[in-house]
């Protein structure tokens, strides 16, 4: 350890520079870390923290006594508590006004949420708990009024969480809690009120299915049944969220492959650059683990105050967007302390991760021959002469060339580094498409119009309308598997003239009783071609179809099912479906749309697979904004050390070529060579990179249900590759201005040596 | 006679046999835990309430001295086995009402998610019961669960000794609880937790049992000789039976129709007559599903006549009066008309001065015209106890009276849980006295293997939400293992008795949809 760190102190400035490279990779892997952690296990968190139940079955309004019997002969229950749900009441405070409030009252029992700040609803009247979305979109907190419909006013005693739903206003309603025992205050003449939610805690989490089996078995007579788990909440949560939290995690979890990657190649090619230090070392007897452990406690020290900073930046500068994305989803983020601990587990792998990459090629060369070691070393001169051609910015690239591995290294590293850029940019346009392009999804039609099915003619007979048929859609889970929620979709004919996800395997449908599922529903419940598709509707029967294909579609997480209309309407008669409008190519939306209210229908535009809310968007797009910076400066760090190393090594020749009077421009040209000659080939490894490994893991991760167009476009490849020049450009002039300010003797007096 | 001499060639094969057969008994023996029984030893649990039985400790017998003085408990008079209400069933069969459930508790436990298995959980307990080595098994009634022949032909072979198999129709599975069934009512195995693939064609297969070693006597009970244990077999109603039109789900007016009271003979066999509205299966016919008649049931469990009440001895010092209150018309409770009393006070009187034990189906306190019967026991110092079934749940209560009183025993039933059967030691006791020590057993199922199926129905009937769990069938420690303690009194016959004059049924009882208990 002394030694180590004797030789740092010794080249304080090339230790520098190294953690600068280990402070940016760990910059990235902070920010990545502290996004992918956050994200994704946020439901569970503040499932666990909110008592999230394990089911939560919806029925029309019964006395509450009437359900607890059967309640209560459930098995692997261990609690429950009933809920009256209102919808569509009133909320009001000060300026603000909302006409989809839903109204919980809570009786006793269990409740579900977590209070986040101040209390939870007591007996008294004139008290409600309100949502966090609520609370924070119009600034209410412990100890405001806010009027409940016909309650009237009330204080907001608490805040509260459960992920249940994604938070207002991404969701249009707002929640609030009130207590029976205080409305039972406020309205005396009635004894009690009914119930038409049950929530039920499994003792044991992971046998719930037994417990919602049995539930189900149990509901005969209650009318609307609807079961959601705690796994089918967590669905429905990630879907209303739409793809993006899905793209942010996995383009974390690349970026922590990256980060990850950086570091290695960065330690490892430090060691390749010391090869003849090491090899004077080997010749004055020094053993090769001697050797070793001086090259792994070096990258150590080096790599410990480096990736502390760089991580406990990372980790404050995503904490903000992240906390926002979570409690958009009405999900609770980690604390201080978890967040701690995990960049704690990050700081101990960087350290180790760079300590090793360090170890093993210095293991490996000081067991070569001290002679073959300073053969190889910076001290030989380089195999080819220059060739005389092509001025400073030729001689330049002939530099940094000279030194192939290193080469290769520094243009993978920047290769790698610009593929994450290319990444992001083509996220950034998926998401914009996933918002107003509902073609990402596989549909072909573009508006709806709420007119009865018998009307479809009258609207295929509209200029500019190719096609139109009634769309009827239905919420269902499986019956097999009553946590997986599905979106069943039907049309009465051919269901590819309106939405046509591509087809993985089997074949499209041709009648009814034959179903074309989307892959992640396949993958849920173990569907292929040739299996029987059991679902469960909201409710009455269970319904049954024959699996004939498997699409890749996005929507709903592939958690949808296209079939023909016959059995669900013979299921719900009552099932409603507006028309979908596909139109002809090239035609005036807004004409047809005018057109179709001249019909008396209510056009409305198809939109995308993510939410459209802005402000949630918004805080995505900073996420995304601030990873770009990060990754951006790590190539600008990749440069900036390429281009030093090479300065350093050519001392002499550079000092010659300002003996000789290159000025300040011909250094700038020298440099901009070198730089050149690392970029060019970075952008392209950048855009095959990107191509071939990235965008298809990216989207595998993301949403391995579907296919995503992930990959970018030459625009982008253009942008990014005209970005690194620049960046080459912008340290090319830096390290010329610095080489300007050192005496031309002094390289000289090298060389000399 | 036995036959000594050196040792043969065939003698030496048949050691051989013998112990590979008690090495691959041994091996068979090896699953996941020790196969249940004796609670005393061992009893199941679930202490965290997740549904999932397991084995915990035994159960030791607590003193019951409601009635007199713990004594000290001297030599054993008898030991008798009870096993009540198995309920072999035939779940493919037509003339079943697995839909009823839906009405409500009203109708019990129309339909069990383990229905199938019912075979199985026989098996299991024969073997239980082997094991223990009682004087005498007495089967309190409800062995069959809905009248049918092939029901009883089943049973019959178990309990004998022999292979059954529970299938009716064709080959496979046809019934309320196959996968293809959209009917989220039922427990499907092959699509509903907890998921039991291949168990419907698994339970089907052959099932084994060695039969009972100790001599075995039945009391009838109303599934025995009513369908569904509520309603005497018609032509009409044996058409559907053996018939190939299986209702699974009734239309909603249907039900109501039950809720709004009870259903007459002629009103069901209207509705037969007109096809059950609903949803239904085509299932194969088959004519051994044809619903069993008085006389030839009687026959076949051992009895005389259209009647099985009757009286023995079990060992020199217990006397055994079986009763048989079983309504001939509709109606699940127990009624005791004239014939009852008539055999009841027969018994009493050839009990001579031994120690007596009444044994009926439904509990004779609550059945109706039960006072006369009531009054003649209430009398007799010999009673020791009236054990009954039909309630489907362990209870023991004093019955006090001035000749010393005795216990009413209600045993939990082997098709719900927690499916078990007891064991009942009578002992003598300084000076007259008696002590009744009687613990329940388990049936060898093992919880928890999926390839035990008598294990699985146990596992289901604990989830059942209409079973014995939520019920409290198995009862406090007090209901199940107890050493009942009865007083010091003279055990001498009275003088013979006349028959008491029969108290009038209330024919009003006498309906369809009364439901067994829970």
């Amino acid at each position: 350890m002394r030694n180590a760190w004797a030789g740092l102190r010794a080249r304080p400035g090339r230790a520098a520079l190294t953690g600068a490279g280990i402070a940016a990779a760990a910059l990235v892997l902070g920010v990545a870390l502290t996004v992918a952690v956050g994200l994704a296990t946020g439901f569970d968190r503040a499932a666990t923290q909110a008592d999230l139940p394990s089911v939560v079955a919806r029925f029309d309004e019964e006395d509450p006594r009437d359900v607890a019997d059967r309640v209560r002969r459930l098995p692997n229950l261990a609690a429950h508590s009933f809920r009256y749900e209102v919808t569509r009441v009133e909320l009001r405070a000060g300026a603000n006004r909302l006409g989809e409030g839903v109204v919980h009252v809570v009786g006793g029992g269990r409740r579900g949420y977590a209070v986040v700040a101040g209390r939870d609803v007591g007996d008294a009247a004139g008290e409600v708990v309100i949502e966090q979305g609520l609370a924070r979109e119009w600034d209410l907190g412990p100890g405001d009024t806010l009027d409940v419909g016909e309650a009237g006013p009330a204080e907001v005693v608490g805040v509260a969480v459960a992920p249940d739903n994604v938070a207002f206003p991404l969701a249009r309603t707002a929640r609030v809690y009130l207590s029976e025992a205080g409305l039972l205050q406020q309205f005396p003449e009635g004894s009690r009120f009914p119930a038409n939610l049950v929530l039920l805690w499994a003792a044991d989490e992971e046998r719930a299915d037994v417990l919602l089996s049995f539930a189900r078995q149990s509901a005969y007579g209650l009318s609307s049944v609807r079961f959601l788990t705690r796994e089918g909440l967590r669905s429905l949560v990630e879907q209303a969220s739409g793809i993006v939290v899905a793209l942010l995690v996995a383009f974390a979890i690349i970026a922590c492959a990256l980060a990850g990657v950086l570091l290695a190649a960065g330690a490892h090619s430090e060691i390749q650059r010391r090869l003849a230090q090491l090899g004077v070392q080997r010749a004055l007897g020094v053993t090769p683990g001697a050797v070793t452990a001086v090259a792994a406690a070096q990258g150590a020290l080096v790599a410990a105050p480096a990736a502390a900073a760089g991580l406990l930046v990372g980790g404050l500068l995503a904490a903000g967007g992240t906390d926002a994305v979570l409690a958009a989803l009405n999900e609770l983020p980690p604390g201080p302390g978890a967040r701690a601990t995990v960049l704690a587990g990050a700081w101990g792998g960087v350290v180790a991760l760079v300590a090793g990459s360090a170890a093993w090629p210095a293991w490996r060369a000081a067991r070569r021959p001290p002679a073959g070691l300073l053969r190889g070393g910076d001290v030989s001169p380089p195999r080819k002469a220059a060739r005389g051609r092509g001025g400073m910015t030729a001689l330049g690239a002939r530099l940094v060339t000279a030194h192939r591995a290193r080469y290769a290294a520094v243009v993978a590293v920047l290769g790698m580094a610009a593929a994450v850029v290319l990444l992001l940019l083509a996220l950034a346009s998926l998401l914009e498409r996933l918002r107003d392009d509902p073609a990402t999804l596989g549909k072909r039609y573009s508006l709806t119009a709420a007119l009865p099915a018998d009307r479809a003619d009258e609207v295929r007979a509209l200029p500019g309308v190719a096609a139109a048929a009634p769309r009827y859609e239905q919420r269902a889970t499986g019956a097999s598997a009553l946590g997986s929620p599905l979106r069943v979709i039907a049309y009465p004919g051919d269901h590819t003239i309106f939405e046509a996800p591509a087809l993985a395997a089997g074949r499209r449908l041709a009648g009814p009783g034959e179903a074309e599922v989307g892959q992640g529903l396949a993958d849920a419940l173990g569907l292929r071609p040739g299996s029987t598709l059991a679902i469960q509707p909201g409710d009455g029967e269970e319904l049954r179809f024959r699996v004939v294909g498997v699409v890749r579609a996005l929507q709903d997480e592939g958690r949808v099912a296209y079939v023909r209309p016959d059995r669900l309407l013979a299921a719900s008669p009552s099932l409603e479906a507006p028309l979908a409008v596909r139109l002809d190519d090239g035609a005036d939306a807004a004409a047809v749309r005018a057109a179709l209210a001249r019909l008396g229908a209510e056009p409305r535009a198809v939109g995308g697979a993510t939410g459209d809310d802005r402000g949630f968007l918004a805080v995505l797009a900073g996420l995304l904004r601030l990873v770009a910076v990060t990754v951006g400066l790590v190539c600008l760090y990749a440069l900036v050390q390429s281009l030093a190393l090479t300065v350093r090594e050519r001392r002499g020749a550079v000092a010659v070529l300002r003996a000789a009077g290159a000025d300040h421009r011909a250094l700038r040209r020298l440099l901009f060579g070198a730089a050149t000659a690392v970029v060019i080939p970075a952008a392209v490894v950048a855009v095959a990179l990107e191509e071939v490994v990235l965008a298809p893991a990216t989207a595998r991760l993301a949403a391995g249900y579907a296919d995503l167009p992930l990959g970018a476009g030459l625009g982008q490849a253009v942008a990014v590759s005209g970005a690194l020049l620049g960046l080459a450009a912008l340290a090319s002039w830096e390290m010329a201005r610095r080489l300007a300010r050192e005496p031309v003797v002094t390289g000289l007096r090298e060389t000399g040596r | 006679m036995s036959r000594r001499g050196p040792l043969t060639r065939r003698d030496a094969l048949a050691v051989l046999g013998a112990g590979a057969a008690g090495l691959l008994l041994g091996c068979g023996d090896d699953g996941p835990g020790p196969r249940p029984g004796d609670t005393l030893r061992r009893a199941l649990a679930d202490p965290d309430g997740d549904g999932l039985l397991d084995a915990s400790g035994g159960i030791a017998m607590v003193d019951r001295t409601d009635l007199g003085r713990a004594g000290r408990a001297g030599d054993t008079l008898a030991t008798v086995a009870q096993v009540t209400d198995v309920h072999v069933r035939d779940a493919q069969s037509p003339g079943r009402v697995p839909f009823l459930d839906r009405a409500g508790p009203r109708f019990g436990s129309a339909f069990r998610p383990h229905e199938l298995l019912s075979l199985h959980v026989l098996a299991a307990t024969v073997a239980t019961v082997n094991a223990a080595g009682p004087d005498a098994v007495l089967i309190t009634g409800d062995l069959i669960d809905s009248a049918q022949g092939n029901e009883l032909a089943w049973a019959l072979t178990l309990l004998r000794g022999g292979t059954a198999a529970p299938a009716s129709g064709a080959s496979g599975y046809d019934g309320v609880q196959a996968a293809s069934i959209p009917d989220p009512f039922y427990y499907r195995p092959d699509i509903d937790a907890p998921r039991h693939p291949g168990l419907l064609r698994a339970a089907l297969a052959p099932v084994r049992s060695a039969g009972l070693r100790a001599p075995w006597h039945a009391a009838l009970g109303n599934h025995d000789l009513l369908v569904q244990g509520e309603i005497a077999p018609s032509p009409v109603i044996t058409a559907v039976a053996t018939g190939d039109e299986l209702i699974v789900a009734p239309d909603r007016e249907l039900l109501r129709l039950g809720d709004a009271g009870r259903l007459d003979r002629e009103q069901l066999e209207t509705l037969l007559r007109a096809g059950l509205p609903g949803e239904t299966i085509t299932v194969p016919r088959d004519p051994a599903r044809a619903h069993v008649g008085a006389a030839s049931l009687v026959r076949r469990l051992g009895g005389r006549g259209d009647r099985l009440d009757r009286a023995f001895a079990v060992g020199d010092d217990l006397w055994v009066v079986v009763l048989d209150l079983v309504r001939r018309d509709a109606g699940s409770g127990g009624i005791v008309g004239a014939e009852v009393l008539a055999a009841l006070t027969a018994g009493l009187n050839a009990a001579e001065d031994r120690r007596v034990l009444v044994v009926c189906h439904q509990p004779l306190h609550d059945a109706t015209g039960a006072e006369p019967a009531v009054a003649l026991l209430d009398e007799d110092p010999r009673v020791v106890a009236v054990v009954a079934g039909h309630r489907h749940r362990n209870e023991i209560t004093p019955r006090r009276t001035p000749a010393g009183g005795y216990w009413l025993i209600s045993t939990a039933s082997v098709v719900d849980f927690p499916q078990q059967w007891r064991m009942l030691r009578v002992r003598a006791a300084p000076r007259g006295a008696t002590v009744l020590e009687t613990w329940t057993v388990d049936h060898e199922g093992r919880p928890g293997d999926p390839d035990d199926l008598a294990g699985v129905a146990r596992d289901l009937a604990f989830l059942d939400p209409q079973g014995g769990r939520p019920a409290r069938a198995a009862g406090a420690v007090r209901h199940r293992n107890a050493r009942l303690h009865l007083p010091a009194r003279s055990l001498r016959a009275p003088a013979p008795r006349a028959v008491p004059p029969a108290v009038t049924a209330d024919p009003a009882s006498a309906g369809f949809g009364a439901g067994d208990a829970f």
